[in-house]
């Protein structure tokens, strides 16, 4: 399933971030290509937050650059990252919960028709593009906050979908779900990895992650403990490296 | 609601139905009557009001004395509409009683001093901007919460207004000035035109335009909205000069129509009522929901309840017991419905 002799459409080399004394994360690497699932594991202060918070510029590293597509790119704001085609779901979704759907979708991106918001056209548009990613939906004009977890994980996915982003970050997306809500938005996360999406999602759900992703990167106390394919792996084995019972030798290159 | 299907296959026969993605059928209104009920109770309880001071005293609804008791909600309400986008903007504007006052006088000293109205009127709109301007920058940098930022320029505006003047009433205006808050045409005062023009400016602006969105989406999460890519502080700025501006054209009005400006006009009595106005009339103290219709209805509660207790011959002391009440029940009332509403609560 890794593409081996592929350029990956997202290369991080050697990242590193410091906050103060503490070494958040050491010469991390990273690929992800288009098409497939990549999944960044690892405990709690392993620097998998630190990781998506670079990618989508929220933070700026120390050191390391970023090839998003063969450019190499510096991202001051997350605007920036945006504007290169990456789209961040963050763990707290960034939804306003007294606004529709709709408006949610659009949010800092009306449509207009003057100096008036076209109504019409965004609603039109967030119901095609839900469609288009078959999700149904009783009415856009539904308020966020009447929606359940799940619900608002899709509308946020399909929120980052809709500005046509070709690579997406999503940050523990299962965290606040439950046993049906998360296979929904994975079914969603699949149907983006189809369509050829770059997809990159932490996760602590080890069951997801091993129905989900292509590729397990494992991250431990900010360096890069393992690289492995889904298929050529088990639980087991990501466990012991997440625990540090297990790592590759040098830490940070691409395995398998 | 919203599902991804389990079955990969099947919706794209469902699909087929619906080609331009219109589906719903017939039952495609949905107007969403969950968003106006607290409106539609304070109009049942505006009516209600009226037809119990009516029956007591059929004087109440007599025309002259119902165009007079809009005439009296018209300078809180002017003033309730920017404070109505503020609340909803997740912020809150106290300084409005002393802009009001800070206002009037400077247009006055402007006059008195020989500036041609129309040009003193903009000076005073302009000092109060200038204080709406100094509000948002001292709560978005120096990140002093707005309540506590506009108390202090209450004081602080309030104190100007005092010094400038002495503490002395302002006045001798020409006619020319105190006509546009004294006239009327056709029998009813050109300040309820004033307050219509200007609540139907901001029920457009909130419900329609860009920057009314984006002041809601900023006050129902302003993380999400700053997430996005809406310019938060940028907003706060807009939001509290056009407050700021508005309460000082309120004050400038009030001057004009009792051909006086008063260092003392306006004050905390008047921040009390415009802010109550706004909150009984549905606008959410956490922001993100509000109307400038709900607004207008509270102003027109506090005067009916103001200019009916008068004809009724109750004591006009116990108008603020009624008030107070009033506005506890007002927001019980609205935080029993958003519990019902949304299930994580706001």
């Amino acid at each position: 399933m890794t593409a081996p002799s592929r350029v990956a459409d997202l290369q991080l080399t050697g990242i590193s971030k410091r906050f103060g004394h503490v070494t958040a994360l050491d010469g991390v690497d990273l690929s992800a290509y288009a098409g497939q699932v990549l999944a960044v594991v690892g405990d709690n202060g392993a620097g998998k937050s630190t990781l998506i918070k670079i990618i989508s510029g929220v933070f700026r590293p120390d050191a390391g650059e970023v090839v998003v597509a063969g450019e190499r790119r510096t991202f001051a704001e997350p605007a920036a990252s945006r504007r290169a085609g990456i789209a961040t779901v963050f763990q707290d979704l960034a939804l306003v919960e007294v606004l529709d759907v709709s408006t949610n979708m659009f949010l800092g991106q009306f449509p207009r028709r003057g100096w008036f918001v076209n109504r019409k056209a965004m609603d039109a548009q967030s119901r095609a593009f839900l469609d288009e990613l078959r999700i149904t939906v009783s009415s856009v004009k539904t308020e966020v906050g009447m929606l359940s977890g799940g619900q608002r994980q899709i509308v946020a996915i399909a929120r980052a979908m809709r500005t046509g982003a070709h690579t997406i970050l999503l940050d523990e997306p299962t965290a606040a779900l439950g046993v049906q809500e998360t296979a929904r938005a994975a079914e969603l996360i699949r149907q983006l990895r189809d369509r050829g999406k770059t997809i990159i999602c932490v996760s602590h759900d080890m069951n997801f992650v091993f129905e989900l992703a292509d590729r397990v990167q494992v991250l431990r106390l900010g360096r890069v403990a393992g690289v492995r394919d889904v298929a050529h792996t088990s639980k087991d084995e990501v466990i012991a490296m997440i625990t540090g019972s297990l790592s590759d030798a040098r830490a940070g290159g691409e395995v398998a | 609601m919203i599902h991804a299907p389990a079955d990969r296959s099947q919706p794209d026969s469902e699909r087929s139905a619906r080609p331009d993605g219109s589906r719903r059928g017939g039952a495609r209104v949905n107007l969403d009557w969950g968003r106006y009920t607290q409106q539609a109770g304070l109009f049942a309880a505006v009516l209600g009001l009226g037809a119990f001071f009516a029956v007591k005293n059929r004087s109440f609804a007599a025309h002259d004395n119902l165009i007079e008791l809009l005439r009296a909600a018209t300078l809180y309400f002017i003033v309730a509409c920017p404070a109505t986008l503020v609340l909803v903007g997740g912020g809150l504007d106290f300084s409005v009683g002393s802009v009001y006052a800070l206002g009037g006088v400077n247009a006055g000293l402007l006059i008195t001093h020989g500036a041609p109205w129309p040009l003193a009127m903009l000076g005073g709109v302009a000092s109060g901007v200038a204080v709406g301007l100094i509000n948002a920058a001292v709560s978005v940098y120096l990140s002093v919460p707005p309540l506590i930022a506009t108390i202090g320029s209450f004081f602080f505006a309030g104190g100007i207004a005092v010094v400038i003047t002495d503490g002395i009433d302002v006045y001798g205006f020409p006619n020319s000035f105190s006509n546009i808050g004294f006239g009327d045409f056709a029998g009813i005062p050109y300040l309820i035109f004033y307050a219509v023009v200007i609540g139907l400016v901001f029920h457009v602006l909130l419900e329609k335009t860009t920057f009314g969105y984006n002041v809601r989406a900023t006050g129902g999460n302003r993380g999400a909205a700053a997430a996005n890519g809406i310019r938060v502080a940028r907003l706060d700025m807009a939001l509290y000069a056009i407050s700021g501006g508005i309460a000082a054209l309120a004050g400038i009005l009030g001057a004009a129509r009792l051909s006086t400006a008063s260092p003392s006009a306006g004050g905390a009595g008047f921040t009390f009522q415009v802010v109550t106005a706004v909150i009984v009339g549905g606008t959410s103290l956490f922001g993100g929901v509000g109307t400038v219709a709900g607004s207008a209805l509270g102003a027109i509660l506090f005067a009916e309840i103001n200019n009916g207790l008068q004809v009724i011959n109750v004591n006009p002391l116990y108008q603020s017991i009624f008030i107070g009440i009033i506005l506890i029940a007002a927001v019980a009332v609205d935080q029993f419905r958003r519990k019902r509403r949304f299930r994580a609560g706001r």
